[in-house]
């Protein structure tokens, strides 16, 4: 990646600042009632004011979206690689794959919970569910579709299946298995959240649904806001890892940049 | 501001659309519900059903609420005219800049408990232990529990609003209404014991009517027509439930007359007190709400001096005492 050039920053900063004032002014000047629609100040003074409590939700959401997250990670290239080494197999599993993307998760949750029991392990399987079907769907197609003259040529010099996976698909599936999982982290983080509504902790250690729940309950508009916010910078964080990861796996397999 | 301009305000959107159509012309009075139709909101249909509204020259719609009602959002924005929620709900409003009140309270003693099995041995709340406990944290309640109880080894779940996992796990345990989850519980075969959340001194008005400072402001005799019939709506519902009950059912199918009167035997104690006898049914007391936001701002889910006590309820809108 290049460096980003001077000033890059400069942009989307204004553009913020041009946002929130005029924000601002709309709630003050239309009057709308804070319950409605809190101004960034409100939002702002409710994050510090609740510092300690949105800290702890994130890094108690975090665990469980990067719990989820990996799993999904692991599961899903063992699947995209069977999926790919076995026609068979990809054509009986592949319709049932694409019901992972389509179930509803917030039907099955309660279900869930009375599989997994109440509490982390049932967020983890929450957000592991939504963001699995982009780590098989683009795996499998790393996979699978390479140029056929490429495959030729391996198969001209005798190459074992085994050389031909890591030789010639696992490299070619590296793009888009990154691809794959920077979609799967940012479903990762909305999977946590989710599984929170139904399953996660009240008690001392809550994660950010649990807050999200709380303060839409009870019209605390502006706290609601900074839980949204927090769970907003989760994502890109995690988003932003896997970047990074990715970029480092790119560079390492010496693959073109996409 | 009119409300003209206020519906050009885009930031406003939808709530405010929907509140500006309706002004046009003569529309029925709508009344959302917190919840799906219950036996807790059973006066209100009788007051619909047996004519009491029609008699005081009132056209009058019911909204069946759920999890996600906002009751007391469409009430403050004027998107419906009147609302059911519980009391702590209405402090959180007002706290929130929500300019909403309270007017009559069908249901004196909350009827707010924790469902417990009764082989755990669990008594009294304050034998809570080694349970994992499903509560909304919604409900000032639950927050009141944490903060009284010690709660060793007890852990906190969201309540998701069925009662399957307290039928699977013997050692869970739920919050409840008196009237409504330990009876489901009880048919499926399980052997549960309630322990009102009101006996710790923690007992909020429950199923509130609300309305806006507006619409207060605007028309207190309609108001106060709308209060009139609610009430004899309630006298009836609780003399003589079955005409209405089997309506309810038929407008929420997870309730059958049996749990709806079983519902009403329940409610009867809860709606008429010692302070109803003297002052009427569905009365109200300063104290009761005094008390109620001295305990949430001493819990700390309000802040302090936000919300003065007597915002939150009018006296006026009861009708006189016939004596």
């Amino acid at each position: 990646m290049k460096p980003a050039p001077r000033g890059a920053a400069l942009p989307p900063l204004l553009f913020f600042l041009v946002f929130a004032a005029a924000w601002q002014l709309a709630v003050v000047l239309l009057d709308i009632p804070p319950f409605l629609l809190p101004g960034p100040l409100a939002i702002g003074a409710a994050a510090l004011e609740n510092g300690p409590a949105l800290l702890s939700a994130t890094a108690v959401t975090a665990a469980g979206a990067l719990a989820g997250f990996t799993l999904s990670q692991l599961a899903g290239l063992l699947v995209a690689f069977a999926f790919a080494e076995w026609e068979l197999v990809r054509r009986a599993g592949y319709p049932y794959a694409i019901f992972l993307q389509t179930v509803p998760i917030v039907a099955i949750a309660p279900l869930i919970i009375i599989w997994f029991g109440p509490g982390f392990p049932s967020v983890v399987v929450v957000s592991f569910i939504i963001s699995l079907f982009p780590v098989i769907t683009n795996g499998t197609a790393g996979l699978t579709r390479i140029d056929p003259e490429l495959r030729q040529l391996f198969a001209l010099n005798n190459a074992t299946r085994l050389q031909l996976l890591l030789k010639l698909k696992l490299p070619h599936a590296v793009p888009y298995l990154v691809a794959g999982a920077r979609i799967s982290s940012g479903l990762a983080v909305i999977g946590a959240i989710v599984g929170e509504f139904f399953a996660g902790f009240g008690s001392s250690r809550f994660g950010l649904g649990y807050l999200v729940v709380l303060t839409s309950g009870q019209l605390k508009t502006a706290y609601l806001f900074a839980a949204i916010l927090a769970s907003t910078f989760l994502g890109l964080a995690i988003f932003w890892m896997t970047g990074r990861a990715g970029d480092a796996l790119l560079a390492r397999w010496g693959v073109e940049e996409r | 501001m009119t409300t003209g301009t206020r519906c050009s305000a885009l930031l406003l959107g939808m709530l405010m659309l929907a509140g500006c159509g309706r002004s046009d012309g003569p529309a029925p009075l709508t009344l959302a519900l917190n919840w799906f139709p219950e036996a807790e909101h059973g006066g209100f249909y009788a007051a619909l059903f047996d004519g009491y509204y029609a008699e005081e020259g009132l056209e009058v719609r019911i909204l069946p609420g759920g999890p996600e009602a906002a009751v007391l959002a469409r009430v403050a924005t004027g998107t419906v005219d009147f609302g059911v929620e519980n009391a702590d709900q209405v402090v959180f409003g007002r706290a929130s800049g929500a300019p909403v009140r309270a007017l009559m309270a069908p249901i004196q003693d909350s009827p707010q408990c924790i469902m417990v099995h009764a082989a755990s041995g669990i008594e009294r709340l304050a034998d809570l232990r080694d349970v994992t406990l499903a509560m909304n944290p919604k409900g000032a309640f639950a927050q009141f529990l944490q903060a009284e109880l010690a709660l060793p080894n007890v852990r906190i779940v969201p309540y998701t609003g069925t009662v399957t996992q307290f039928l699977l796990d013997p050692r869970t345990a739920q919050q409840a209404y008196l009237f409504s989850e330990p009876y489901i519980a009880r048919q499926a075969g399980a052997e549960p014991r309630c322990l009102l959340v009101s006996e710790l001194g923690f007992n909020t008005y429950t199923s509130v009517l609300v309305a806006s400072d507006r619409a207060w402001e605007r028309d207190p005799e309609l108001v106060r027509r709308f209060v009139r019939a609610s009430i004899r709506g309630w006298e009836r519902y609780l003399a003589d439930p079955e005409p209405t009950n089997a309506r309810i059912a038929a407008l929420n199918p997870e309730m059958d007359a049996a749990i709806l009167a079983y519902g009403v035997g329940t409610l009867l104690p809860l709606s008429f007190t010692a302070e109803t006898e003297r002052n009427g049914f569905g009365t109200m007391t300063q104290e009761r709400w005094d008390t109620l936001v001295a305990q949430m701002e001493a819990l700390g889910v309000i802040a302090a001096g936000r919300v003065r006590a007597a915002e939150l309820w009018l006296p006026e809108a009861m009708p006189e005492l016939d004596d």
